[in-house]
């Protein structure tokens, strides 16, 4: 999923640097004290979630987990998912700094979609809704991670469609196991938490 | 209907090396040759793959596959610096750059002078065809040495996972520090 460095246009590098940047400022703007240690905690399961591979069929992929940041923290999922990006480029070497604006957009973009696609549905209430909204949300987000990764690959270089229509079949198993995840989390935050997913509302 | 079930599913069974993290690219000269390895940091080879050669200007030299354990060789026939190319798919692109006085060497030409002493103190009797032999030993024994030396460069360690961690804490402890003084000050 993470973009090596290298493999892109410089247009499409410097593009998504500065939206990536713009993301992060806004995202900032909507992080306030309350949230900030669940963006720490989201941030660092998102750090941890790749390195957890899940084998299926000859191959394993690993876990993305933007779709659960997003359905909690919104826009500040930008500076959440940017914060376990970097370090997963510096400790791990996936992906690269100078793509690190690209990365960021691919991933953090679809969590702000997924927030407000799925919002109305979070708050029904209802636990199995929320969870029922919540798997949709998980999937949803790495479906257009893939779109996303792919679009960038194009930019670059139309010899990199077919690989890019690639990565959303390889992905489909993610999309599979993040639904699953991503449901069973909001539905134990429904019942134990459920202001989890509330709080953002109003704050500046 | 079927057949996208069929596509769907022959990509779902179908092992792609895209979906692995860091790719890892390996060149060195060998004997005669350019011989190095393409794999993945999990410690998967990349068979069959198609890499590419270029000069410094960005010419293409040449191009070479692959075996089904991810190494390859290719014999240069300019003493030119060689920047090999390869591209995986979903982004994942290798590059690796042999130097001018490297190809020179495997060459023959350029920095192969040959070392009075070491010509004298070598032992008599050991024919072309036998060093021959002696260095192709020596790059068998050293490959799997290689390999390793390259999986544990990639391996991920605990320590760097709980670092991250560590960091991760900090950052949004500073956050969280700042915003809670801006809020009591304001």
């Amino acid at each position: 999923m993470h973009i090596v460095d290298g493999a892109l246009a410089n247009p499409v590098v410097l593009g998504g640097a500065a939206l990536a940047a713009g993301g992060i400022a806004l995202g900032l703007r909507y992080l306030p004290l309350e949230r900030i240690p669940a963006a720490g905690v989201l941030s660092a399961a998102f750090f941890v979630a790749s390195l957890i591979h899940v084998p299926i069929g000859p191959s394993s992929v690993h876990l993305i987990l933007n779709g659960l940041a997003g359905l909690v923290l919104g826009w500040a999922a930008f500076p959440a998912l940017f914060v376990g990006l970097l370090l997963q480029a510096v400790f791990f070497g996936f992906g690269g700094l100078t793509v690190l604006g690209v990365n960021t957009l691919a991933i953090a973009l679809p969590a702000v979609i997924v927030h407000y696609l799925c919002r109305s549905g979070m708050r029904a209430g209802n636990p199995v809704i929320a969870a029922l909204w919540g798997g949709i949300g998980g999937a949803l987000a790495i479906a257009l991670t893939t779109a996303l990764v792919g679009l960038a690959l194009t930019l670059s270089g139309g010899a990199f469609f077919l690989a890019a229509r690639l990565v959303f079949f390889a992905h489909i198993p993610v999309m599979v196991v993040e639904a699953l995840l991503s449901a069973a989390a909001v539905y134990l935050a429904a019942r134990v938490k459920p202001d989890l997913f509330f709080t953002l509302k109003g704050a500046s | 209907m079927m057949r996208a079930a069929l596509l769907i599913l022959l990509f779902v069974a179908h092992p792609l090396p895209a979906l692995a993290h860091k790719v890892v690219f390996s060149v060195y000269p060998a004997g005669d040759a350019i011989e190095g390895e393409l794999g993945f940091s999990n410690g998967d080879m990349a068979a069959h793959q198609v890499i590419e050669l270029f000069d410094t200007a960005g010419n293409r030299l040449g191009e070479t596959t692959t075996d089904a354990d991810g190494f390859f060789t290719y014999a240069p026939t300019r003493p030119v610096a060689h920047v090999l190319r390869a591209d995986l798919g979903a982004g994942h692109v290798a590059q690796a750059e042999l130097s001018a006085e490297e190809v020179a060497a495997i060459l023959g030409q350029g920095e192969a002078v040959p070392d009075p002493a070491a010509a004298r103190t070598a032992p008599a009797g050991l024919s072309e065809a036998d060093k021959a032999a002696i260095a192709a030993m020596m790059r068998d024994e050293m490959r799997p040495l290689r390999r390793e030396i390259a999986a544990l460069r990639e391996h991920h360690q605990l320590q760097s996972i709980l670092g991250g961690i560590g960091y991760i804490a900090g950052l949004f402890g500073l956050g969280f520090y700042l915003a809670a003084r801006r809020r009591l000050a304001g």
